[in-house]
Protein backbone atom coordinates (compact mmCIF):
# COMPACT_ATOMS: atom_id res chain seq x y z
CA UNK A 1 0.00 0.00 0.00
CA UNK A 2 2.24 3.13 -1.33
CA UNK A 3 1.41 6.54 -0.19
CA UNK A 4 2.63 9.52 -1.44
CA UNK A 5 4.07 12.66 0.19
CA UNK A 6 2.32 14.63 -2.37
CA UNK A 7 -0.94 12.42 -1.39
CA UNK A 8 -0.13 13.35 2.44
CA UNK A 9 0.21 16.51 1.53
CA UNK A 10 -2.97 17.16 -0.32
CA UNK A 11 -4.85 15.75 2.38
CA UNK A 12 -3.38 17.77 5.29
CA UNK A 13 -3.72 21.03 3.81
CA UNK A 14 -7.43 20.43 3.31
CA UNK A 15 -7.32 19.52 6.93
CA UNK A 16 -5.58 22.43 7.85
CA UNK A 17 -7.96 24.84 6.27
CA UNK A 18 -10.87 22.89 7.80
CA UNK A 19 -8.99 23.46 11.32
CA UNK A 20 -8.63 26.84 10.45
CA UNK A 21 -12.13 27.62 9.64
CA UNK A 22 -12.94 25.65 12.84
CA UNK A 23 -10.78 27.31 15.26
CA UNK A 24 -12.04 30.50 13.44
CA UNK A 25 -15.16 30.41 14.23
CA UNK A 26 -14.35 29.78 18.24
CA UNK A 27 -12.23 32.51 18.08
CA UNK A 28 -15.17 34.71 17.18
CA UNK A 29 -18.11 33.56 18.78
CA UNK A 30 -15.95 31.92 22.11
CA UNK A 31 -12.62 33.85 22.41
CA UNK A 32 -13.81 37.57 21.30
CA UNK A 33 -16.00 38.07 23.81
CA UNK A 34 -13.96 37.45 26.40
CA UNK A 35 -11.51 39.62 24.91
CA UNK A 36 -13.94 42.58 24.46
CA UNK A 37 -14.26 42.25 28.33
CA UNK A 38 -11.02 41.97 28.77
CA UNK A 39 -10.43 45.69 26.89
CA UNK A 40 -13.10 47.20 29.40
CA UNK A 41 -10.68 46.12 32.22
CA UNK A 42 -7.83 48.21 30.13
CA UNK A 43 -9.56 50.71 29.31
CA UNK A 44 -10.98 51.80 32.53
CA UNK A 45 -6.91 51.23 33.73
CA UNK A 46 -5.64 53.09 30.99
CA UNK A 47 -7.97 55.87 32.26
CA UNK A 48 -6.84 56.07 35.59
CA UNK A 49 -3.16 56.89 34.29
CA UNK A 50 -2.15 60.28 33.60
CA UNK A 51 -3.04 61.58 29.95
CA UNK A 52 -0.38 60.86 27.30
CA UNK A 53 0.21 57.30 28.80
CA UNK A 54 -2.68 56.03 26.28
CA UNK A 55 -0.94 54.22 23.48
CA UNK A 56 -1.95 55.10 19.65
CA UNK A 57 -4.66 52.48 18.20
CA UNK A 58 -2.69 51.15 14.99
CA UNK A 59 -5.68 49.22 13.69
CA UNK A 60 -9.18 49.07 14.52
CA UNK A 61 -10.76 46.59 16.65
CA UNK A 62 -12.95 44.67 13.50
CA UNK A 63 -9.41 44.79 11.78
CA UNK A 64 -7.73 42.55 14.62
CA UNK A 65 -11.11 40.44 15.09
CA UNK A 66 -9.91 39.23 11.61
CA UNK A 67 -6.83 39.49 12.03
CA UNK A 68 -6.92 36.90 14.45
CA UNK A 69 -9.04 35.01 12.45
CA UNK A 70 -6.86 34.84 9.48
CA UNK A 71 -3.89 34.18 11.71
CA UNK A 72 -5.27 31.16 13.24
CA UNK A 73 -6.78 29.72 9.50
CA UNK A 74 -2.63 30.37 8.73
CA UNK A 75 -1.34 28.64 11.67
CA UNK A 76 -3.46 25.83 11.05
CA UNK A 77 -2.28 25.48 7.33
CA UNK A 78 1.00 25.83 8.54
CA UNK A 79 0.27 23.00 11.23
CA UNK A 80 -1.27 20.57 8.49
CA UNK A 81 2.21 21.01 6.58
CA UNK A 82 4.36 20.19 9.34
CA UNK A 83 2.13 17.26 10.32
CA UNK A 84 1.87 16.09 6.73
CA UNK A 85 5.66 15.47 6.08
CA UNK A 86 6.13 14.41 9.98
CA UNK A 87 3.26 11.76 9.68
CA UNK A 88 4.38 10.75 5.77
CA UNK A 89 8.58 10.66 7.28
CA UNK A 90 7.40 8.67 10.86
CA UNK A 91 4.22 6.37 9.29
CA UNK A 92 5.38 3.36 8.94
CA UNK A 93 6.83 3.31 12.57
CA UNK A 94 3.74 4.52 14.27
CA UNK A 95 0.98 2.63 16.69
CA UNK A 96 -2.80 2.07 15.25
CA UNK A 97 -3.13 -0.16 12.50
CA UNK A 98 -4.99 2.10 10.02
CA UNK A 99 -4.07 6.04 8.78
CA UNK A 100 -7.01 7.10 10.45
CA UNK A 101 -5.50 5.26 14.06
CA UNK A 102 -1.52 6.06 13.50
CA UNK A 103 -2.14 10.20 12.21
CA UNK A 104 -4.98 10.16 15.41
CA UNK A 105 -1.86 8.75 17.22
CA UNK A 106 0.34 11.69 16.16
CA UNK A 107 -2.07 14.62 16.00
CA UNK A 108 -3.15 13.74 19.58
CA UNK A 109 0.48 13.78 20.76
CA UNK A 110 0.81 16.81 18.79
CA UNK A 111 -2.10 18.49 20.48
CA UNK A 112 -0.46 17.92 23.79
CA UNK A 113 3.20 18.29 23.01
CA UNK A 114 2.71 22.29 21.50
CA UNK A 115 -0.87 23.25 22.87
CA UNK A 116 -1.50 21.74 25.80
CA UNK A 117 1.74 21.59 27.85
CA UNK A 118 2.44 25.27 27.10
CA UNK A 119 -0.99 25.82 28.01
CA UNK A 120 -0.76 24.66 31.24
CA UNK A 121 2.34 25.40 32.30
CA UNK A 122 1.97 28.97 30.67
CA UNK A 123 -1.77 29.56 30.62
CA UNK A 124 -2.90 31.98 27.64
CA UNK A 125 -3.44 35.66 29.10
CA UNK A 126 -6.11 37.80 27.46
CA UNK A 127 -4.63 41.67 25.97
CA UNK A 128 -3.26 43.68 28.64
CA UNK A 129 -1.87 41.35 31.28
CA UNK A 130 1.20 40.26 30.13
CA UNK A 131 4.22 42.79 31.18
CA UNK A 132 6.26 44.08 27.94
CA UNK A 133 9.27 44.20 29.66
CA UNK A 134 9.28 40.72 30.26
CA UNK A 135 7.77 39.75 26.98
CA UNK A 136 11.28 37.92 25.67
CA UNK A 137 11.78 36.46 28.58
CA UNK A 138 7.89 34.74 27.95
CA UNK A 139 8.53 33.84 24.48
CA UNK A 140 11.95 32.45 25.18
CA UNK A 141 10.37 30.11 28.23
CA UNK A 142 7.53 29.48 25.98
CA UNK A 143 9.28 28.41 22.88
CA UNK A 144 11.99 26.30 24.86
CA UNK A 145 9.24 24.43 26.99
CA UNK A 146 7.69 23.46 23.40
CA UNK A 147 11.37 22.38 22.05
CA UNK A 148 11.73 20.27 25.22
CA UNK A 149 8.45 18.69 24.95
CA UNK A 150 8.46 17.87 21.35
CA UNK A 151 12.01 16.21 22.34
CA UNK A 152 9.71 14.08 25.18
CA UNK A 153 7.39 13.02 22.45
CA UNK A 154 9.96 11.39 20.05
CA UNK A 155 11.68 9.82 23.23
CA UNK A 156 8.37 8.66 24.22
CA UNK A 157 7.87 7.10 20.51
CA UNK A 158 11.26 5.83 20.56
CA UNK A 159 10.55 3.80 23.75
CA UNK A 160 7.80 2.11 22.29
CA UNK A 161 9.01 1.01 19.27
CA UNK A 162 12.12 -0.42 21.02
CA UNK A 163 10.16 -2.11 22.78
CA UNK A 164 7.69 -3.45 20.26
CA UNK A 165 11.54 -4.86 18.27
CA UNK A 166 11.69 -6.42 21.57
CA UNK A 167 7.79 -8.58 20.56
CA UNK A 168 6.23 -6.63 23.82
CA UNK A 169 2.97 -6.91 23.20
CA UNK A 170 1.13 -3.57 21.65
CA UNK A 171 -0.80 -2.58 24.59
CA UNK A 172 2.05 -2.84 27.21
CA UNK A 173 4.45 -0.99 24.64
CA UNK A 174 1.98 1.80 24.58
CA UNK A 175 1.47 1.56 28.26
CA UNK A 176 5.28 2.15 29.13
CA UNK A 177 5.59 4.89 26.61
CA UNK A 178 2.90 7.06 28.03
CA UNK A 179 4.19 6.76 30.98
CA UNK A 180 7.87 7.65 30.17
CA UNK A 181 5.77 10.81 28.06
CA UNK A 182 3.59 11.57 31.38
CA UNK A 183 6.69 11.21 33.64
CA UNK A 184 8.75 13.36 31.01
CA UNK A 185 5.79 15.95 30.79
CA UNK A 186 5.52 16.84 33.94
CA UNK A 187 9.37 16.87 34.37
CA UNK A 188 8.92 19.59 32.29
CA UNK A 189 6.33 21.30 33.99
CA UNK A 190 8.31 21.56 37.27
CA UNK A 191 11.62 22.40 35.84
CA UNK A 192 10.55 24.95 33.55
CA UNK A 193 10.50 28.60 35.52
CA UNK A 194 7.19 30.31 36.37
CA UNK A 195 5.83 33.12 34.30
CA UNK A 196 7.41 36.64 35.60
CA UNK A 197 4.51 38.58 35.31
CA UNK A 198 2.71 38.88 38.35
CA UNK A 199 -1.05 37.46 38.00
CA UNK A 200 -4.14 40.58 38.61
CA UNK A 201 -5.78 38.70 41.24
CA UNK A 202 -9.11 41.31 40.49
CA UNK A 203 -9.74 39.35 37.30
CA UNK A 204 -9.13 36.22 38.08
CA UNK A 205 -12.55 34.51 36.84
CA UNK A 206 -12.32 36.72 33.54
CA UNK A 207 -8.02 35.20 33.19
CA UNK A 208 -9.80 31.60 33.62
CA UNK A 209 -12.60 32.62 30.66
CA UNK A 210 -9.52 33.55 28.68
CA UNK A 211 -7.44 30.64 29.30
CA UNK A 212 -10.47 28.44 28.83
CA UNK A 213 -11.29 29.92 25.37
CA UNK A 214 -8.30 29.52 24.31
CA UNK A 215 -7.88 26.20 24.91
CA UNK A 216 -11.10 25.52 23.05
CA UNK A 217 -9.69 27.08 20.05
CA UNK A 218 -6.50 24.91 20.34
CA UNK A 219 -8.61 22.12 20.65
CA UNK A 220 -10.75 22.62 17.64
CA UNK A 221 -7.94 23.42 15.46
CA UNK A 222 -6.07 20.15 16.35
CA UNK A 223 -9.34 18.06 16.85
CA UNK A 224 -10.65 19.15 13.41
CA UNK A 225 -7.20 18.65 11.89
CA UNK A 226 -6.70 15.15 13.36
CA UNK A 227 -9.61 13.91 12.65
CA UNK A 228 -10.36 15.33 8.90
CA UNK A 229 -6.67 14.63 8.01
CA UNK A 230 -7.44 11.08 8.97
CA UNK A 231 -10.99 10.41 7.22
CA UNK A 232 -9.15 12.05 4.09
CA UNK A 233 -6.22 8.96 4.71
CA UNK A 234 -8.90 6.34 5.43
CA UNK A 235 -10.97 7.32 2.20
CA UNK A 236 -8.41 7.69 -0.30
CA UNK A 237 -9.01 5.74 -3.56
CA UNK A 238 -6.43 2.52 -3.35
CA UNK A 239 -5.38 1.53 -6.76
CA UNK A 240 -7.07 -1.09 -8.69
CA UNK A 241 -4.39 -3.80 -7.27
CA UNK A 242 -6.17 -5.41 -3.88
CA UNK A 243 -3.79 -3.98 -1.07
CA UNK A 244 -2.04 -7.55 0.44
CA UNK A 245 -2.95 -8.15 3.89
CA UNK A 246 -0.14 -6.04 5.16
CA UNK A 247 -2.17 -3.55 7.84
CA UNK B 1 19.43 -10.74 10.65
CA UNK B 2 16.99 -7.98 10.38
CA UNK B 3 14.74 -7.84 13.65
CA UNK B 4 11.26 -6.57 12.41
CA UNK B 5 8.88 -4.58 14.19
CA UNK B 6 5.56 -6.33 13.93
CA UNK B 7 3.27 -3.53 13.34
CA UNK B 8 6.01 -2.36 10.47
CA UNK B 9 5.21 -4.06 7.56
CA UNK B 10 4.55 -0.82 5.72
CA UNK B 11 6.65 0.82 3.00
CA UNK B 12 8.17 3.76 4.09
CA UNK B 13 6.91 7.47 2.52
CA UNK B 14 9.32 8.83 0.22
CA UNK B 15 9.83 12.35 1.68
CA UNK B 16 12.35 14.56 0.25
CA UNK B 17 14.49 17.15 1.69
CA UNK B 18 12.08 19.76 -0.40
CA UNK B 19 9.31 18.48 2.06
CA UNK B 20 11.47 19.44 5.27
CA UNK B 21 12.54 22.77 3.70
CA UNK B 22 8.71 23.47 3.50
CA UNK B 23 8.53 22.33 7.08
CA UNK B 24 10.77 24.74 8.04
CA UNK B 25 8.56 27.44 6.08
CA UNK B 26 5.85 26.64 8.04
CA UNK B 27 7.34 26.73 11.57
CA UNK B 28 9.25 30.30 10.79
CA UNK B 29 5.75 31.71 9.24
CA UNK B 30 3.99 30.38 12.29
CA UNK B 31 6.89 32.20 14.67
CA UNK B 32 6.39 35.49 12.41
CA UNK B 33 2.74 35.32 12.87
CA UNK B 34 2.54 34.60 16.53
CA UNK B 35 5.59 35.68 17.60
CA UNK B 36 6.91 39.09 16.20
CA UNK B 37 6.82 41.01 19.53
CA UNK B 38 9.96 42.57 18.15
CA UNK B 39 12.52 39.90 18.42
CA UNK B 40 13.29 39.53 15.31
CA UNK B 41 11.54 42.37 13.25
CA UNK B 42 11.63 44.99 15.31
CA UNK B 43 9.69 47.98 14.65
CA UNK B 44 8.87 47.10 10.78
CA UNK B 45 6.44 44.48 12.29
CA UNK B 46 4.45 46.67 14.25
CA UNK B 47 1.08 46.15 12.09
CA UNK B 48 1.08 42.39 11.51
CA UNK B 49 1.96 42.46 15.38
CA UNK B 50 -1.35 44.30 15.86
CA UNK B 51 -2.83 42.87 13.15
CA UNK B 52 -2.19 39.19 14.68
CA UNK B 53 -2.88 40.41 17.63
CA UNK B 54 -5.97 38.92 19.10
CA UNK B 55 -5.45 35.50 17.08
CA UNK B 56 -2.20 35.57 19.36
CA UNK B 57 -3.76 35.89 22.57
CA UNK B 58 -6.26 33.22 21.12
CA UNK B 59 -3.70 30.52 20.50
CA UNK B 60 -2.20 31.04 23.68
CA UNK B 61 0.88 32.65 22.69
CA UNK B 62 3.26 35.18 25.06
CA UNK B 63 2.39 38.44 24.28
CA UNK B 64 2.25 41.85 26.22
Amino acid sequence: MDLTLGAVLRRGLLAGLAAGVAAALVALFVVEPVIRDALVVEEARAAAEPAGAHEEELVTRTTQVIGGMLAAVVVALCLAVVLAVVFAAVRHRLPGGTDFGRLGALAAYGFVTVALLPGVKYPANPPAVGDPDTVTTRTLQYFSLIAAAIAVTWLAFAVRNALRRRDWPAPRAVVVSTIAAVTGYVLLLVLWPANPDPIPADIASLLWRFRLASLAELAALWGTLGLTMGLLLTTRRTPATPATAAT
Amino acid sequence: MSVPIPTTTLAPVRVSALAWFAVAVAAALIYLLLQENGALLAGAADFMHEFTHDGRHALGVPCH
